[in-house]
């Protein structure tokens, strides 16, 4: 008995080919960690799928030391971000991020792209990825442009990205010296996560997986009370993970172990 | 927007229901017409008649559906069957030499790792996977690898230790490189 309703593919090493082939009702596919699932519950009902898999320019990962980024491509599995190298060296907390994500299954397939794409709020990668600041290529027949990460992630399951746009490539600065994230997480996906970077004179601080998008505040050295205000702001999802005020006392005390706040 | 042509109205290549797959399945070349809707778990299980390889969740969550492609582990339930394509497979029947079991298998039958079973050929093949990528895991490490399976019978302990022993029996000469180390 099969678990998916009749579906094409389509398949093509060939970029503008595939981009030809990408509309709403045949949908970019990567690692199916998310589609997969989401089609056999009948959430998503494309015609077919359009196998990214076989670009090659978007499974690369390159270093521009010039200009101090990292450019990712999109079909980037989560494993192998984990482990190379490069990105261990220059990136090392989304190299962290990326090794726990979902489970060691996950990771062998699900990829970095597909990560954003679905923009599931309890994830990993976007929290990071909006705490380094860093971009996002869209492509489609019309031409490419470049968006922030926020720009990308718009709301719960939401992006801006066209139905006829694919994301290809993200470029992501060398990580600043004095930045963390930690997660709190009891089922298969993170309740809440919590990127900071801490420079000369800001606290970056960014919030996930409790939020339908990651969000960040930048403040000045020791502003506790705009560390108050934008923990009290925040809101929060109320679901099997905890209700917003568990999340809430748990965010604050993380936040004030991690930035050194007395109370 | 660029105008679209085409009797369909679309552009760009036609969709298929239906591809033809090569891939080699614990040693053996196989080839196969399979529908795109087809999980590898059904090619598996109902085309092939390899049921070892189990299902439950669907949700990439519990784990009886892990098999090794290319060395890494996936949930079957969840990777359609045209992904097969031109790789190497392993499942749970792949692991033993006739009456020989593999380590992994032993190990689990040693620390009494498994009850009802339901779930322990997701975790052997998840352990095997383990131990392909890194000889000589701590605790802490097979937790991670292993967190994404359930078993609701033994609890984990067994299980982890059977993983620390399959370890010890498969180790290497210390000198030996980890394979999933930096690339």
């Amino acid at each position: 008995m099969a678990v998916l309703p009749e579906l094409g593919l389509i398949r093509s090493a060939d970029l503008g080919e595939v981009l030809a082939a990408v509309d709403g009702d045949h949908v970019p596919y990567a690692g199916g960690t998310e589609l997969v699932p989401a089609m056999s519950l009948g959430l998503r009902r494309p015609a077919a799928i359009v196998d990214l898999k076989r670009l090659d320019a978007l499974d690369r990962i390159e270093i521009d030391a010039a200009v101090g980024t990292v450019m990712i491509g999109a079909m980037v599995t989560h494993r192998r971000l984990a482990h190379h190298r490069a990105v261990r060296d220059h990136l090392p907390t989304l190299a962290g991020a990326a090794a726990r994500v979902g489970n060691a299954r996950v990771r062998s397939v699900g990829t970095i792209g597909g990560n954003l794409c679905f923009a599931e709020p309890r994830s990993d990668l976007g929290c990071v990825l909006v705490a380094l600041r860093a971009t996002a290529e869209a492509v489609s027949v019309r031409g490419s442009r470049t968006l922030t990460i926020e720009e990308l992630v718009i709301g719960a399951f939401e992006t801006s990205l066209a139905a006829d746009e694919i994301l290809t490539t993200i470029t992501v600065p060398f990580e600043p010296t004095a930045m963390s994230y930690w997660k709190l997480q009891s089922y298969e996906r993170p309740t809440l996560g919590v990127a900071v970077i801490v420079t000369a004179t800001d606290w970056e601080i960014t919030v996930g997986a409790a939020t339908e998008r990651p969000t960040r505040a930048v403040l000045a050295v020791g502003d506790t009370a705009g560390l108050d205000g934008f923990i009290d702001e925040l809101e929060l999802s109320d679901d099997l993970g905890g209700p917003p005020a568990y999340k809430r006392s748990v965010l604050r005390a993380r936040l004030d172990n991690g930035l050194g706040v007395a109370r | 927007m660029t105008p679209l042509t085409g009797s369909s109205g679309r552009r760009g290549p036609v969709a298929v229901t239906s591809t033809v797959i090569r891939f080699r399945l614990n040693g053996h070349a196989i080839e196969a017409l399979v529908p795109i809707r087809l999980t590898a778990a059904e090619l598996l299980r109902d085309r092939l008649g390899l049921t070892g390889t189990k299902v439950s969740c669907q949700l990439q969550v519990c784990g009886v559906c892990t098999v090794l492609v290319d060395g890494n582990p996936v949930s079957s339930c969840a990777t359609l069957a045209c992904d097969l394509d031109g790789t190497e497979v392993v499942t749970i029947e792949g692991l033993a030499r006739g009456r020989d079991l593999h380590p992994v298998q032993e190990a689990f039958m040693e620390a009494g790792a498994l009850q009802c079973g339901y779930c322990t050929p997701g975790f052997v093949m998840m352990t095997v996977g383990l131990l392909t990528a890194h000889r000589n895991p701590d605790r802490a490490m097979v937790q991670e690898w292993l967190d994404g399976n359930l078993c609701r019978c033994t609890g984990y302990q067994p299980i982890e230790t059977a993983v620390m022993v399959a370890a010890r029996q498969m180790t290497p000469r210390a000198s030996e490189p980890e394979p999933e180390g930096d690339r």
